[in-house]
């Protein structure tokens, strides 16, 4: 087998594989020790034999007995082996009968567990981007700290932090009842359209890098949805991600600048994943139990299937915006809706939503360009200027700030005094 | 005769590939279709989409049954298909070498019937192997 092949094998085994082994060792640092060892293995086993039927079986195997030889050595205790489960390459495969007991549903809630535990409410947001991104995914350090534009060494440090954070929570590992699950569904989902996010706003580093974050981010949603199809919000998330996706080439400009929704060139949306997302959708929307990666969903297919942006269905939107104000309210979420009011019932109708909005948002980028875009379009250029001025002070990224200049450059001038 | 080419893989391994592997298989898919057209054996083909996006229907006593995704987590999913226009088994399975079958497998099965829609301009095809 090609080495290419392999690692792609290990890659694609990794989220299930220390998911289990997570489950057996109740230790990440373990568990990713063990995976590292079983890989080791099958890179030397699998060129040489021909590959098991089952990566994923087997490398629960030989990580699982790594893992409990590494503990031997270091408690020079007798544990019990489960020798016969050594992997076998004699053209039987024992790890078949393993292998039906984890197709049950509490391998699934290992993944979710594994999941979770990366995910954590204990650690900040971007230590669970990194453990989701190294542990899971299996990112390496070095292709973390460039996403983030952080030294190796500084992301090293990050993942070091966060597991011992993790260790010091000490966090159970029972089988979750239903409201549990549900929360940790919920953890999770939250987490990954985080760190698509993350790759989707990012406005510093190559593409090839913001794209491997939303890629990667895609990748965890397709696993979840798998192994959990009954779970409208992740079909949700999953929808949402891949119609967001599906704009990239459309969003940044050939010299690398962002492109508003209003100016991009629909005809390079990707047609094949918004198909995918409305369908993903629709699924969902059977079990008519609504969330906001639902909703958030709608609001983006609804966007996908206007022709142009002046056709859109500016009342489905109104109507769907309503909907996740209800369910999630937030000023970030009456501040999208402004844009919709301003269009079905013109710039000063949502000025004036605008001013409620002014407390919170205050050190909003968004909300002054929103606001500047609203007060040009009034006629009020003087003021447009201003909000356009504040907007640039808080902008957080160097293409953020050129976006806004040009747009207040392209103002019309004050007159001369 | 007509003959079925069904293609399973683990979507778990194809969501991993790398885009230079992704072309690869896809290179190979391209073969095929080059080598099946040439030689007229080509009759349909279709990739299905992941397999979160499936439903499934059954019926329980009298009330159909609407449930989300696949039946049961198998290892590898049903990916999607062929129909080929060959002369023998023997021509079929010649042809199917040509794709990708490092990972996952394909079978091999002949059709009893099989009736093409009227896109538009195209004539209806039905075929009746009885």
């Amino acid at each position: 087998m090609q080495s290419a092949w392999l690692s792609t094998h290990l890659r694609a085994a990794r989220p299930r594989v220390l998911a289990a082994l997570n489950r057996v060792f109740g230790d990440i640092d373990l568990a990713e020790d063990a995976f590292q060892e079983a890989s080791l293995k099958a890179l030397r086993t699998w060129q040489r034999e021909a590959p098991p039927r089952d990566p994923t079986a087997w490398l629960i195997v030989a990580g699982r007995n790594a893992g409990i030889d590494s503990i031997r050595k270091k408690n020079r205790e007798t544990l019990s082996a489960p020798e016969d489960l050594e992997p076998g390459f004699d053209g039987t495969h024992p790890e078949d009968e393993l292998t039906r007991s984890l197709d049950q549903s509490a391998f699934r809630d290992d993944v979710l567990r594994l999941l979770f535990t990366c995910c954590h409410p204990v650690l900040r947001k971007d230590q669970q981007i990194a453990l989701s991104l190294k542990i899971v995914a299996g990112l390496s350090v070095d292709e973390i700290a460039r996403a983030f534009l952080v030294q190796p060494k500084t992301m090293e440090q990050r993942i070091t932090r966060a597991k011992k954070r993790l260790q010091a929570a000490k966090l159970p590992y029972e089988e979750p009842d239903a409201v549990a699950r549900a929360n940790r569904f919920s953890v999770v989902a939250n987490a990954i359209y985080l760190f698509f996010n993350e790759g989707y706003s990012a406005s510093q580093g190559s593409v090839l890098i913001r794209d491997t974050l939303c890629e990667e981010a895609i990748r965890l949603a397709r696993l979840l949805v798998r192994l959990f199809p009954e779970e409208p919000e992740l079909r949700g998330l999953l929808a949402l991600c891949l119609i967001q996706h599906s704009r990239r080439k459309a969003r940044l400009s050939p010299s690398g600048e962002a492109v508003i929704l209003e100016k991009q060139d629909r005809s390079t949306w990707n047609r094949k994943e918004i198909a995918e997302g409305n369908v993903l959708l629709e699924a969902a929307l059977r079990k008519a139990a609504p969330g906001p990666f639902q909703i958030e969903a709608a609001i983006a297919a609804t966007h996908a299937r206007a022709p142009s942006y002046k056709d859109t269905d500016w009342q489905e939107l109104d109507r769907l915006y309503i909907a996740l104000q209800h369910i999630r309210p937030s000023p970030v979420v009456a501040l999208n809706r402004a844009v919709v009011q301003a269009q079905l019932h013109g710039p000063a109708f949502a000025l004036d939503r605008l001013c409620d909005l002014e407390a919170p948002l205050e050190r909003y980028a968004s909300f002054h360009s929103l606001k500047a875009a609203l007060l040009d379009e009034a006629g009020d250029g003087p003021k447009a200027r201003k909000a356009y001025e504040r907007a640039i002070e808080l902008a957080g990224t160097d293409v953020e700030r050129s976006h806004l200049q040009k747009r207040l450059d392209g103002l019309k001038p004050v007159k001369a005094i | 005769m007509i003959f079925s080419v069904l293609i399973y893989a683990s979507e778990d391994f194809i969501d991993a590939l790398s885009p230079e592997e992704h072309q690869e298989i896809l290179k190979k898919h391209g073969s095929f279709h080059e080598h099946t057209k040439s030689n007229k054996n080509f009759a349909a083909a279709a990739k299905l989409m992941s397999t979160g996006t499936a439903v499934t229907i059954n019926k329980e006593r009298d009330e159909f049954l609407v449930t989300d995704g696949p039946f049961a987590e198998t290892k590898e999913q049903f990916m999607g298909f062929y129909l080929l226009d060959c002369p023998s088994l023997e021509e079929a399975i010649q042809a199917v070498k040509i794709l990708p079958l490092d990972h996952g497998r394909i079978e091999v099965r002949p059709v009893e019937f099989f009736e093409g829609a009227d896109f538009k301009n195209a004539e209806r095809m039905v075929i009746n192997a009885s």
